[in-house]
Formats: C-alpha cells, structure tokens, sequence
C-alpha cells in the first residue's frame, strides 16, 4: 500500500522503538527440545488479493505457507535446481521436457498426486486471463499427462530454464478438487507439509500439520500467516512475541531488532538493485560519457549507510556480488569528482534548464534518495529537480521515453531463480519493459546466445559479459542491493532464511516451549 | 413534516448520495495518469511488466474498453438488482469482501464513538459544572492537545507501551476484544476533543437558561437539575456532531486499519482505489454512505428525543 503518512508513522515507530529498545530483557537462546504441539505464526508483507489464483502472487503466500508444492524446487545455498513432486526429469527434444513424478504421494484431500493433477494446475495457469511470468502461453505451450507418473511440458523454442520454470510458485499443484467454480480452494488441496484449514479474510491463514506428509515428519503442529502489510507493524510483532518470523524487516527497524537479544535478524542478498535509471534514448544521457559523469558524482557506501541504514550494500554493478554470474572483479565505483567534470565537458553537455528525477511514491526511501543524488550532481555541475509521482501514473512516459531519470528498483529472478527475464526485458533493444530504452546489439547476441545455453556454468559466464557490457556503458546507475531481512523468534529452530521469499513453513522448522 | 415524508426525503437523499459518490469513486482511473489495467495486473502480481496482449485481453474481460457511460450504466444497472459486480483483481463477488469489511469498521467506528461519548459526557460535565477553576483549565487544556497529535504519531507510542514495554495488549490484529482496545481509544481521542468542547459548552448554556432557572426555582436540587435538565439540554450541540464523525470514521480510519492490520473498510476502499479495482471502491462507498445516512438519521431521532424542549412540549420559536 501506498501511504506517505504511513512513513511518517514508521519513523515514529523507530524513535520510539529506538527508545524502548533499551528495556528489552535479554534472555539466552533456549536450549530445549522442540516442542511438537508447537505453532508458529508467520507476519508476512503480502496479503492475498486474487481469491488463490495460481498464476497471482497469491501463491507465495501458498508457498510461504508450507502448502503448495512444486515439480522441482531451487536450492538457494546450492544454487541449483533440485526435485520436489518430480524425482528426475530430461530433455527429450530441443522443444520437450518430460518429468518423473514422486510416487506415493497424495494431497491432504487423500486423493493421489499423480500426471492428471499436474497437467490440471500448470494448464490453469496458461489458461489465464493474466498468466503468470514463468509459466504462460509464450513459454510453455503444452502440458499433458504421459502415463500417471510421467508428466510431459512443450516449449514454443527450445528452454533450457525450464526447471527453473517448474520451481516457480506459479507453477504449484493442487488437488483437482481445489479448482471451484467460485475459484480456487486451496483448504486441504496441497501436497506440503501444512493443510490450511481456515482463513479470516483479510487477516490470516491456519494451518495443521499435514501428518501424511511425504517427506517425512513434520515437526510442527501447525502455524499461521498473518498479512501485515505495514514493516513497522511487522516488526513490532516479533519483538513482543506475537509473531515468532517476521518477513522484511525496514531499514527504519533494524536497529532495535538488533539490539534485541531475543531476536535474530537475518540478513541476505536480495535480488533487487534500486537503480537510477537513466533515460539512453534522449539527450543528455544518450552520451555515455554523461552516463558515466553520474556514476561517478555518486557516493554509494554514504548512501547505503544513511538512507538504507546498512540494511542494503552498495551496488557494484547490475548484479548483486553474491550471485553466481556477477562478475567478481567489479567494485563499488569510486566517487571522482574531477574526472566527472571531465566526463561532463567530454559530452558535450551545457545545461539549460534542471534534469528531473522522479523518485516514485511506492518506495518512500526514494525522496531521500533523489535528494542526495541532486546534491551530489551538483558538485559536478548538474542540476536536477526531485519530484515524486506514482509508479502507475509514470510508467506510459517512462516506457515511452518521455523522461530524464527515475529511481526503481526491479526484482531480477522474477519466480525464476535465473535472471535471464530480467537481462532480455529490461536491457535488450526490443526489451519488453526497457526503462532505461537502453540498446546495444553486442548485448543483444549475448542474450540470444545465453537463452539457448544449456550448459549452466556457460549460461553464467554469458550473464557475466553481458553485465560487464551494462557496466562498460554505464547504461543506468545501479545504486545500492537491497537486503531481505528477517527477524526470528528465541524460540524458533530451522529457519532458513529465502531472499525469494518462497519457503517459511517447512517440516524442519520447530519451536522450543 | 410528516413522518413519511421525513422518511422519503430521507430515501432521495440516500440514493442521490449513493449516485454521487459512486460516480465520483468510478472517474477515478479515468482522470488519473496511468493505465488502470496495467495498475490491476501490478496488484495481482507485484511490480514489473505486463504485455500489451495481457492487458487488452484483460480488459476484455471486464468490459474495460467500454465508454465511460456504458460501464458506469452497466455498474448502475446490476446495482438496482442488488448486485455490486465483481473484483477486477480476485474475480469474485464484491459483496463478498465488502460485508465483512463494514462489520469491522462499523465495530471499530461504533466502539470509538461509544467511548467518545461517554468520557466526553464526564470530563464536558465536570468542566462546565467547574467553569474556571483549575479541573476546567486542565481538561480544556487536555482535549485541545488532543486535537493536534495525529494519529500515525500516537498509535506507534502507544504500541510501543502497551504492546511492547508492557506486553498489557497485543500490537495488532482484529481477533480478540483485546486487539481493539488500542485502535478503539485512539481512533477515540479526537471526537473527544471535539465532543467535549461542545458538551462543556451545551452544559453552560443550559445552566444559564431559563428553564433550568424555573426548574431550580420549582424546588428542584442541583443534582436534580443536573441530571434532568441540564445534562439532556447540553448534550444536544455534541449529537449533532456524533452523526458527522460516524461518517468519517466509517471510510476514514485507514491509517489505524493499516498500522493495526485490521481488515477494514477504510483500508479496502484505500486500496481498491489504489489498485484501480473501481467495482470494489464503488461497493464500499455505496455501503459506507447508505450506513452513514442511516446511522445520522438514528441520531437525529436520538437527537430529538434528548431535546428537554420537545419531552416537555415546548415549541421552538
């Protein structure tokens, strides 16, 4: 939700947290045996909005939740794709991809998990009015059933992501009962370790143990989402104990849950770069030499540390560092006021009336942002104004061109842990959502080389280059990488924090008395 | 005035309201910068792109191409059989998310107008019965105060003492009697301010009036008159007032529905326009002003009826 008030309310809540902070108890993590009559309540940022409908982000919540479950799942630690309902899979053509499907498995309904089921839920989602990223009409066009444990997905063109497709929550299996004429009915229709068995709208979702599970024992008696849309909210609900997992925590917040003893706050690489994008189709940024003027005007460690609060890292470039395909000789660029006044004359750029720079309302950091940015540039001579508008009431005239800079930020495995979507859409010249109308045919073929590559290691030297490339032209100026944090209960074991914020409830996780 | 003409005066008055501000709520997207589809598949699936065949074949759906007139006719049609429409984001009833969310509010708005009233009867009473003294001077003091602390200022504080510090009540939620104590008092605290300012000054009008003079003269003790005369006489400036704050809080408690995560109607309609999902916005302002004309119109009935002139049959000039 969008609320500028509603900022106003968290710095209030941060002071005077800030200022409680220092009467909280401290208390030693327990050493005790989990207990198995144990729940654990969940404050997730995201509410459910589309009655359940796969193909929405109502199915992280699904997710999140411990109910929905997925052909193959991605394992952020080891970076890579693992089996879920789908114990091995293969390409048996360049177009066709066929998955053995786990036997023995049945949904909490008591109904078995079989083809059939599958093909139904991934069919549900191309159907859709509005399908989903990862699995729509352009990139898979046909899912059929083989025989009841065989389960066969035919691409448009050749796709070596396709598993990664099939770990998306989009691409999660219900029970054929959970397909309603009122919509979808998720209430004891998954495969995972938890059953919901109610939900108050608007509110939160209960869950059981699923005790049918089958991978094994589930080690809590249940649990429950709350949707709390709002961080401070959030963050209160751990620190007084009401929720035991609070997922992204604000940086206005993570002071006082650090100084918490009973919490852990849990930190990752997210893998969203807020970015000043730069508008390479019009003067003056279509000169790459002013494009590199205002990377280097920009202090990015100062601007980590004070507007972010240390809750995100200073950008080396398009990738976050943590990655497997950013390239690891890239550093913080160096502000260089000099050689940026050089860069300035070099482009040949004289000034006649102040940039803009729209700072959009979604992310109320941004007004700060901008304004540090326009102090900044003008050590450089460059004069910006800062205004804020709406991402809504923006985006015809940012896609179209019509504009200098805007400060945004995009999510780069969007429900695919690959960023192959984010580097074709956004930065290729027939890119579907090219802000920055970026364009480079050197680039271009990197892509098209990278989506044909099967070879993982080949495909992320690719990503590399083309990063390198983005770099090289300074096509926008990548600001700082957001952190996903967590704040966890004492009494929590298990967790293990997603930065993709897919997995929360699992049967490992446990709680002490 | 008849009592059924007062009635059908009171049922125009309703329907021209319910026309107005529908419409109103309805030229949102189409006066707005930005594409309202694109807005609504942003809500279905957080930030990023949507193709341009989605988007038609989305508005396709919902008749999004239509003129202006033609969907708001099409709205007004299903709305005279008793049909609110359909989201545009879930696809499911409107009635089905409004319903609930007017429950929660009118419990909410009702609870803060309940504790309003009553403590700004007390404290307006004891102020005006000790005009000038120092009790006087602290209360007026006191609710003045009130007026000026907004309320994403006092809802985090008061969290964090009740909630945090003290662990006496939870930090949010709507699941508990508990979980509405702190939305309730602070949603509370500006009606009354305002309440009992106009009690204070209704009750000192009273006490100088020539009724309660002739009362007192008839033998009657201070107490009595107090509680017989005065009290009813000087509670009339704040029931006029009553009605107008029902109003607001029943669409305008949004900030307190966010911070205490509660599944309101302030927040649903906040976020529907937002969104761009006008039927749902349509249908919780439909809703919110049909429940607001009837609850004024109670009012006014409560209104007269603890107007002293009227129980003892004296005509107003």
């Amino acid at each position: 939700m969008n609320l500028g008030r509603l900022s106003v309310a968290a710095s209030f809540a941060a002071v005077a947290l800030a200022l409680t902070a220092c009467s909280s108890t401290a208390t030693p993590a327990p050493d005790a045996a989990a207990d198995a009559e144990a729940r654990v309540v969940v404050a997730n940022f995201r509410a459910p909005i589309s009655n359940w409908a796969l193909e929405s982000d109502d199915a992280y919540v699904l997710s999140i939740a411990g109910c929905l479950e997925t052909l193959t799942k991605y394992d952020q630690t080891e970076k890579k794709v693992e089996p879920m309902l789908a114990t091995s899979w293969k390409q048996t053509s360049d177009i066709a991809w066929e998955f053995d499907l786990r036997k023995n498995v049945k949904f909490q309904d008591g109904t078995d998990f079989n083809a059939k089921a599958v093909a139904n839920s991934l069919n549900h989602v191309l159907d859709a009015t509005a399908p989903a990223r990862a699995v729509n009409p352009k990139t898979i066009k046909k899912v059929e059933a083989l025989d009841a444990d065989t389960v066969r997905v035919t691409t448009p063109a050749a796709d070596p992501l396709l598993p990664y497709r099939m770990a998306s929550v989009n691409a999660g299996v219900l029970s054929g009962a959970a397909y309603t004429d009122k919509g979808i009915d998720p209430m004891n229709h998954c495969t995972g370790p938890f059953a919901p068995v109610s939900e108050k709208a608007g509110q939160s979702l209960t869950l059981d143990r699923n005790k049918n599970y089958w991978d094994g024992e589930v080690k809590l008696a249940g649990g429950e989402i709350r949707y709390i849309t709002d961080g401070a909210t959030r963050s209160t609900q751990v620190q007084t104990g009401e929720a035991d997992i609070s997922m992204s925590i604000p940086a206005t917040s993570l002071a006082t849950l650090e100084a918490d003893e009973k919490i852990s706050v849990l930190k990752a690489d997210s893998p969203r770069t807020s970015t000043l994008y730069l508008n390479n189709s019009r003067a003056p940024f279509n000169k790459v030499e002013l494009r590199k003027a205002a990377t280097m005007a920009l202090d990015l460690p100062a601007m980590a540390a004070s507007i972010y609060e240390g809750a995100a890292q200073p950008a080396t470039g398009p990738f976050a560092p943590s990655e497997p395909w950013a390239n690891p000789d890239l550093a913080v660029p160096a502000v260089n006021i000099d050689e940026a006044k050089k860069l300035v004359e070099a482009s040949g750029y004289k000034q006649e009336k102040p940039l803009e720079i729209i700072a959009i309302t979604e992310r109320a950091e941004f007004a700060g942002v901008g304004a540090i940015i326009q102090e900044q540039f003008k050590q450089i001579g460059l004069k910006a104004n800062v205004v804020t508008k709406s991402y809504g009431a923006v985006e015809p005239d940012v896609l179209a061109g019509k504009y200098d800079m805007i400060l945004s930020q995009r999510n780069r495995m969007i429900d695919i842990a690959d960023p192959i979507g984010f580097l074709q859409a956004d930065y290729t010249c027939e890119g579907g959502y090219n802000l920055s109308h970026y364009c480079n045919k050197d680039y271009d073929k990197l892509i098209s080389q990278a989506m044909g590559e099967k070879d993982e290691t080949k495909r992320h030297d690719i990503y590399r280059k083309a990063g390198d490339i983005l770099a090289k032209d300074a096509a926008n100026v990548w600001l700082v990488n957001e952190q996903a944090i967590d704040g966890v209960g004492s009494k929590v074991q298990g967790y293990v924090q997603d930065p993709l914020t897919r997995y929360v409830l699992t049967k490992d996780l446990a709680k002490t008395k | 005035m008849s009592p059924l003409t007062a009635v059908l005066r009171r049922v125009v008055g309703l329907g021209a309201a319910v026309l107005l501000s529908s419409f109103a709520v309805f030229l949102v997207p189409f006066v707005s910068p930005g594409d309202p589809v694109r807005a609504l598949l942003r809500a279905r699936m957080d930030f990023g792109e949507a193709d341009e065949a989605t988007v038609q074949a989305y508005a396709e759906q919902f008749g999004l191409h239509d003129p202006m007139l033609v969907q708001f006719g099409r709205w007004l049609g299903r709305f005279f059989t008793g049909d609110m429409g359909l989201s545009h984001i879930s696809g499911t009833p409107v009635a089905d998310q409004v319903l609930p969310a007017i429950g929660v509010t009118l419990s909410l708005a009702g609870s803060a107008l309940l504790v309003a009233i009553l403590v700004s009867i007390f404290l307006g009473v004891i102020s005006a019965t000790h005009a000038g003294k120092w009790t006087d001077k602290l209360i007026t003091s006191v609710t003045h105060a009130l007026i000026a602390i907004p309320e994403y200022a006092l809802a985090p504080l008061l969290v964090l003492l009740f909630a945090v510090r003290w662990s006496l009540l939870p930090s949010a939620g709507y699941d508990s009697p508990a979980s509405l104590v702190l939305p309730v008092f602070i949603l509370a605290l500006r009606p009354i301010s305002f309440f009992t300012v106009a009690v204070r000054s209704g009750v000192l009008q009273a006490l100088d009036s020539e009724h309660v003079l002739a009362a007192r003269a008839r033998g009657l003790s201070r107490t009595q008159a107090l509680t017989r005369h005065v009290v009813p006489h000087g509670l009339l400036p704040m029931w006029t007032m009553v009605g107008v704050w029902f109003a607001g809080l029943l669409g305008g408690s949004v900030i307190v529905e966010v911070i205490f995560a509660i599944p309101g109607m302030g927040r649903l309609i906040f976020d529907s326009i937002v969104d761009s999902d006008i039927p749902v916005a349509q249908g919780g302002v439909v809703v919110v002003v049909t429940c607001a004309v009837l609850v004024t119109g109670i009012i006014d009935l409560i209104h007269k009826l603890s107007d002293p002139t009227v129980r003892i049959g004296v005509r107003h000039g």
